[in-house]
């Protein structure tokens, strides 16, 4: 692997970080205009939905800089990014369909295989993440 | 495959994709695509009605603007204003209790089955109707429908209190995990509504300013049934979320239930649903708070004879 290629992945997080903030404040800004329209009707689902990109995305990342910013070079780490990502992005999906049908007074079957989903998909993203860690651990200790 | 996946935005293409396919699917299933669904069991009609048939019109009605008279069907229509809202108030006297109906839209079960208060109203040549708890944009209530049981999957404990009309007419209220086919078919329950919560039981108010349709915290078009007694009942509709009128909150409608002497009254589907139409004209101003429109519905409670 080239130096370059660490170089841009290292810049990733960053990025990351500042796209997920963006998302978090589109899924506020997202949630109150859609209570305008709600008659009062309110749902947790939606009202917490910035919580999965905030902690899940920009929390998360920040950390995972600070903490291990050699991260982004171990091997497996852009599978851990593509399944992590998704994670994320299907459990916002989940939780914001849980709110539509929550003020609509409705529910549906999916949304909780749906969040099922999200979590396998985050949790698959760690579990490749460490394993490369303790893989690359191991080879340094050899 | 992997490899394909490997290259920049391949994945994150492919995954968004399938993401708003899967969430479309979720949106269109749960508010659109329509889909029937058998009965859960028929207890079959009361003995009472096998008996004497369904009844028939007795003599010629004599029909106003707000009011309604044939012998067995006396219905009178009143408007009033309270709670910066105007609300409509139908006056039901009836002779036999299968004249007090219901409906569903395409006479089908299931979800997203829906026409207009008005439409269904039509096609059952009803003389006065409202709409009911729109049992088909959920999947779960109890739905007992002119003695069919459709439903037999209670409520979660806390949202469960059903109305219950026997062959009798009488109206009651018992929370839906107490409830067991054999219950209803022993006590004669001809209808099952699962919305609520009950406004008066027992000639009481029975809801607190605080109460309210699950999280609903304002005044909105409500919709609402009472008993006063035997064969005596009302129909009462508010407008809302226009300029005109604001809406009511649940405790005040139970007020206005009290206050016509019901001594069992119970919250029906509310909001953009409520619609009260009496011989084929709209008495209520329905809205969604964006539009007047009648919204489509999945089952209407009615006085006819057919």
């Amino acid at each position: 692997m080239s130096i370059s290629v660490i170089g841009n992945r290292r810049g990733n997080i960053p990025k990351t970080v500042v796209a997920y903030l963006i998302l978090t404040l589109a899924a506020i800004a997202f949630s109150r205009v859609y209570a305008l329209f709600s008659h009062g009707v309110s749902s947790g689902a939606m009202t917490w939905l910035f919580l999965y990109p905030l902690l899940g995305g920009a929390t998360f990342y920040t950390l995972l800089g600070l903490l291990l910013p050699a991260a982004p070079s171990v091997a497996g780490y852009r599978l851990f990014y593509n399944l992590h990502n998704s994670g994320v992005a299907t459990l916002s999906a989940a939780s914001l369909l849980q709110g539509i049908l929550e003020i609509a007074g409705t529910a549906s079957a999916y949304t909780a295989p749906l969040s099922y989903a999200g979590w396998t998909l985050a949790g698959g993203g760690l579990a490749v993440l460490l394993t490369g860690l303790i893989r690359r651990g191991c080879g340094d200790s050899l | 495959m992997i490899d394909f996946l490997k290259r920049p935005w391949r994945w994150a293409v492919c995954f968004s994709i399938a993401l708003v396919g899967a969430f479309a699917f979720i949106l269109l299933d749960t508010f659109v695509i329509p889909r029937a669904q058998a009965p859960a069991d028929s207890p079959g009609p009361s003995a009472e009605q096998e008996e004497s048939g369904p009844p028939v019109l007795p003599e010629e009605p004599v029909i106003t603007e707000a009011s309604y008279s044939d012998g067995g069907v006396t219905i009178s229509i009143e408007t009033a204003r309270a709670h910066d809202t105007t609300y409509y108030v139908a006056d039901i006297r009836v002779t036999d209790p299968s004249l007090l109906r219901t409906a569903l839209a395409g006479d089908t079960f299931g979800r997203n089955i829906k026409e207009t208060t008005s439409e269904i109203a039509e096609k059952h040549g009803a003389i006065l109707e409202v709409n009911g708890d729109y049992y088909g944009f959920r999947d779960e209530g109890y739905v007992l429908r002119n003695g069919t049981l459709y439903r037999d999957v209670p409520r979660e404990p806390g949202g469960d209190a059903a109305l219950l009309i026997d062959g009798a007419g009488d109206f009651s209220v018992a929370g839906e995990n107490e409830l067991t086919e054999q219950l209803l078919e022993e006590w004669g329950i001809r209808q099952v509504f699962s919305f609520g919560p009950a406004l008066v039981e027992d000639g009481q108010v029975a809801v607190t300013p605080s109460s309210e349709v699950a999280q609903s915290m304002r005044s909105n078009p409500r919709t609402a049934i009472g008993q006063i007694a035997p064969l005596h009942y009302v129909m009462v509709v508010s407008d809302g979320r226009t300029r005109e009128s604001a809406g009511l909150s649940l405790a005040e409608l139970a007020e206005i239930l009290d206050g016509l002497g019901c001594q069992t009254a119970y919250n029906l589907d509310g909001g953009g649903s409520s619609t009260m139409v009496f011989n084929g004209r709209v008495v209520n101003n329905p809205t969604n708070g964006r539009r007047s429109k009648e919204r489509e519905v999945s089952d209407i409670v009615y006085i006819g004879y057919r």
